[in-house]
């Protein structure tokens, strides 16, 4: 609970429509696109940095939990406010304050959703790389506090690699910038990219400065039919192992194809093994060439089918029915939960084959989903949370995914952010020194342990930071 | 005894709360509060049937704070039917007595007056005044009846249309009637209250008149009113034996028999699908075949159009809840419409374009809103 004068200080600094305290608002800010819920105490919607350097001074005094949050679209229960306190949206920080053409850069708000950003580079010319599945729903500020990636980061790199700096409200509520315009930089430590997926644990982002690229001339679509999974798998090593560096290269099991079917219509092949979605971009003369080889390369591994996207319709719909998935999952059974486990690409096909294994220990069905040029799988395990039997196995299953990503030189989280869902597995990805290191970041950044308390280190069951 | 959501029970705990309906609600894209989105409420229902919350004022509120466009429903990966949830939801809180007191308001009025507003009820036929006498008379036998509805018949700035549509059925040579004093309100904002029950004898009512003109056709300017008319109607009365259309079908309809002769109009023009003519009706090609076939003319579509149309804030009874809403809704489909390059605006509601109209006034857009009947009469060819 919150004392009724800090309540009253924090309405002071944000008005009265920025101050939410009801249950019906506290119950809706409770929870991220995971299963997990935890109520806040107070929801507040700040418009300005001044403002929430106000709240970080106020929570710092009284020892109150700060959970910084986007749409809430996080798969990994980082958003989710599990002590309490202040659940901060940024939502509403959503102008873009500077698109600078001649040094391919932008500096924007958090609140701003990717899709807009990107629909606001395009008359430009220019783009944004990274495309999380949630893009038109999903803002930039979430996305760089959770590291997000996406389809296209298999060319292009994740949002790390497209952040140039970033101001920062400090826990005691001070205001930092980090990093500059350049995308040289090597000015001391690099403390923009201690920012990057911290997830709300070392310091809320205000503003982020952003590296733009401008858009590639031409793409291929394709889309690769297999009539088995392992096939589709070791296509997928081969064309890495090939040279070609695809725009993107998915991969969607026979159980996701369905589903996705069932949503889109997008004319999926409901009776193949495996998808990949294949997208090459570039100079329009050197397209055929890298689709020529891409062909081979599937047709090596036995393909039943390579198909080339001719209408723009045609495009939209395959990414569509890709893009809504973890969503139209949904439609098979109540519950699910999605994995974001990463090996390297060679140890693909042997990933993709323990993940089936688990499956069918666990008597669960689970859907392989694949961003799988980068080895970034996202198994997707169905069940049904009201009965607490497959709960369990589905725990166990979860945790043998993450034994085998492991095992298999991988890691726990390749774009999700650990969060909740994954905080008790990260001893097992990081060294004793490393987690102690780790603690050391967090306790000097924030001493009293207010910024997103439980996610990553510290908090209960991790002992004071 | 079950209630309006039973029903839904499996499809509610189906949302997996992935926050994609997010992207295009029309509140949440002005509000950025979550406990007006489309999850965040379906959120709230689940919590009131898990006994976790109860009916309170507070939750009337967020469920109210909807424009019941239906955006929502095919933005939902999981197929979750989120329109016809958040309706059952005020049929809920509707039986539960828990109307907020503005609506209940309105209900109130719309039940005892049989029209939107009480005042208007008194006059029906005042948009008509200078105007011909309709050919086919008032009140008298003849195969089409024009439905004017509670908004073209009362608003000021709606009243054009009606003025409009009844031209163009003469210029035509469309025989036609009116119902005048016998048309009574279709029934749509008690249904989007949740009071469909009482509703009913507004339709029974609605429907015998028509009947009794024995009329084949029944025509609509107001694309909420024909909504009703074309689903709910026969759901609640049965087979209607009434062929049921949108102004925009008959003026297709007359276009393609080249009843009406229209000059040229050498303009940008960007078309806002209403949602009940759009998402509800799935009417999307005869409001852009009627632009078609003026010559000259350029239509731009929207970022958000047909089945993403963005809605202009004026559905669900939610500018009687909360006008400044309603408001910021149409100031944003308006800033969509703007980036065509348009300065005309043509939608096919009058409801649409109040809310539009009145929202480039108060942000001074030179935007040009109109109904399609009003830009159909204009452009008539008067031969001359």
């Amino acid at each position: 609970m919150i004392p009724s004068t800090l309540l009253s200080h924090l309405e002071s600094i944000i008005g009265l429509t920025g101050l939410l305290t009801a249950p019906e608002d506290l119950m809706v800010y409770s929870y991220d696109a995971t299963l997990t819920e935890h109520q806040p105490d107070v929801v507040l919607l700040p418009r300005t940095t001044q403002q929430i350097s106000d709240i970080l001074r106020l929570a710092g005094e009284s020892g109150t939990p700060v959970v910084p949050r986007g749409a809430g679209t996080g798969l990994s229960g980082g958003s989710v406010p599990v002590a309490g306190g202040i659940a901060l949206s940024l939502t509403r920080m959503r102008d873009i304050l500077e698109i600078d053409v001649q040094n391919l850069t932008a500096r924007v708000q958090p609140g701003v959703v990717n899709a807009d950003f990107q629909a606001a580079l395009a008359p430009l010319g220019l783009f944004y790389p990274p495309d999380p599945a949630s893009m038109k729903a999903c803002t930039l500020g979430g996305n760089v506090a959770m590291g997000a990636g996406g389809p296209r980061c298999l060319k292009y790199g994740g949002t790390k690699d497209y952040v140039l700096g970033l101001e920062v409200v400090l826990a005691d509520g001070e205001v930092v910038h980090t990093g500059g315009r350049t995308v040289k930089n090597t000015t001391g430590y690099d403390l923009t990219h201690l920012f990057v997926g911290s997830e709300g644990t070392l310091g809320v982002i205000t503003e982020i400065t952003l590296r733009l690229l401008p858009q590639p001339e031409a793409k291929r679509t394709m889309l690769a039919i297999f009539d088995e999974l392992d096939d589709a798998s070791r296509t997928v090593s081969a064309i890495v192992a090939e040279g070609i560096l695809p725009t993107t290269l998915e991969m969607m099991d026979n159980l996701l194809i369905q589903c996705a079917e069932d949503f889109t219509g997008a004319g999926l092949p409901r009776d193949a093994a495996a998808i990949l979605l294949i997208e090459v971009d570039g100079f329009e003369e050197a397209l055929d060439r890298q689709v020529a080889t891409v062909q081979q390369v599937c047709g090596a591994q036995g393909v039943r089918e390579v198909r080339i996207a001719t209408t723009v319709k045609e495009v939209d719909d395959l990414w569509l029915a890709r893009r809504t998935i973890i969503g139209a999952v949904a439609r098979r059974r109540p519950s699910m939960v999605l994995q974001d486990v990463t090996v390297p690409p060679s140890y693909l096909p042997e990933m993709v084959a323990r993940v089936v294994d688990i499956g069918r220990e666990y008597k669960l069905p689970i859907g392989v989903l694949a961003h799988a040029g980068d080895g970034n799988l996202h198994p997707l395990i169905l069940f049904d949370q009201r009965d607490g039997e497959e709960m369990a196995r589905e725990r166990e299953a979860e945790a043998a995914i993450f034994a085998a990503s492991l095992e298999l030189k991988g890691t726990l989280t390749g774009e999700h952010g650990i969060g909740l869902t994954k905080r008790k597995y990260l001893p097992q990805a990081l060294s004793p020194r490393e987690m102690e290191l780790t603690r050391g970041l967090k306790a000097l950044l924030d001493p009293h342990g207010i910024l997103n308390p439980g996610k990553i280190v510290g908090g209960d069951g991790e002992g004071p930071a | 005894m079950k209630g309006p959501l039973d029903i839904y029970n499996e499809d509610i705990v189906r949302c997996n709360k992935c926050g994609f309906c997010q992207a295009t609600c029309p509140v949440y894209q002005v509000r950025r509060d979550e406990a007006l989105a489309p999850r965040g409420l379906l959120r709230l229902i689940r919590a009131l049937g898990d006994g976790e919350l109860s009916p309170s004022e507070g939750y009337a509120q967020r469920i109210y704070r909807c424009s019941l466009c239906g955006v929502c429903a095919p933005t939902c990966p999981s197929g979750v039917e989120v329109d016809g949830i958040l309706q059952a939801a005020r049929d809920d809180l509707a039986a539960r007595g828990q109307l907020p007191p503005a609506l209940q308001e309105l209900g109130r009025t719309v039940q005892a007056s049989h029209h939107l507003l009480e005042d208007a009820a008194e006059a029906p036929l005042a948009w008509a005044e200078g105007l011909p006498r309709p050919s086919g008379g008032v009140g008298a036998r003849v195969d089409l009846v024009y439905f004017v509805g509670c908004v073209a018949s009362a608003f000021p700035e709606a009243q054009s249309i009606p003025r409009a549509f009844v031209q163009v059925l003469e210029r035509a040579g469309r025989r036609y009637s009116l119902l005048a004093g016998e048309e009574w309100c279709c029934g749509y904002p008690l249904i989007v209250n949740g009071q469909r029950g009482e509703a009913r004898e507004l339709m029974a009512h609605n429907l015998e008149a028509v009947r009794s003109f024995g009329a084949e056709r029944v025509a609509f300017t107001c694309p909420s009113c024909y909504h009703v008319w074309a689903h709910i109607y026969p759901q609640e009365l049965g087979d209607l034996g009434l062929e049921v259309l949108h102004a925009t079908q008959l003026l297709t309809e007359l276009v393609a028999s080249e009843e009406l002769a229209m000059r040229p109009l050498p303009r940008r023009v960007t078309f806002h699908d209403p949602c009940d003519l759009g998402r509800r009706s799935g009417i999307y090609d005869a409001p852009r075949q009627v632009l078609a076939a003026i010559p000259e003319l350029t239509l731009v579509e929207m970022a958000e159009s047909r089945a993403n149309g963005f809605c202009c804030g004026g559905g669900g009874n939610l500018e009687v809840l909360d006008p400044e809403l309603s408001q910021a809704v149409a100031e944003r489909r308006l800033t969509q419409a703007q980036a065509t390059g348009a300065h005309l605006l043509v939608t096919a509601c009058g409801r649409c374009k109040r809310s539009l109209d009145a929202a480039a006034h108060r942000k001074g857009v030179p935007m040009e809103v109109l109904d399609i009947v009003e830009l159909v009469e204009k452009v008539l060819d008067n031969g001359a």
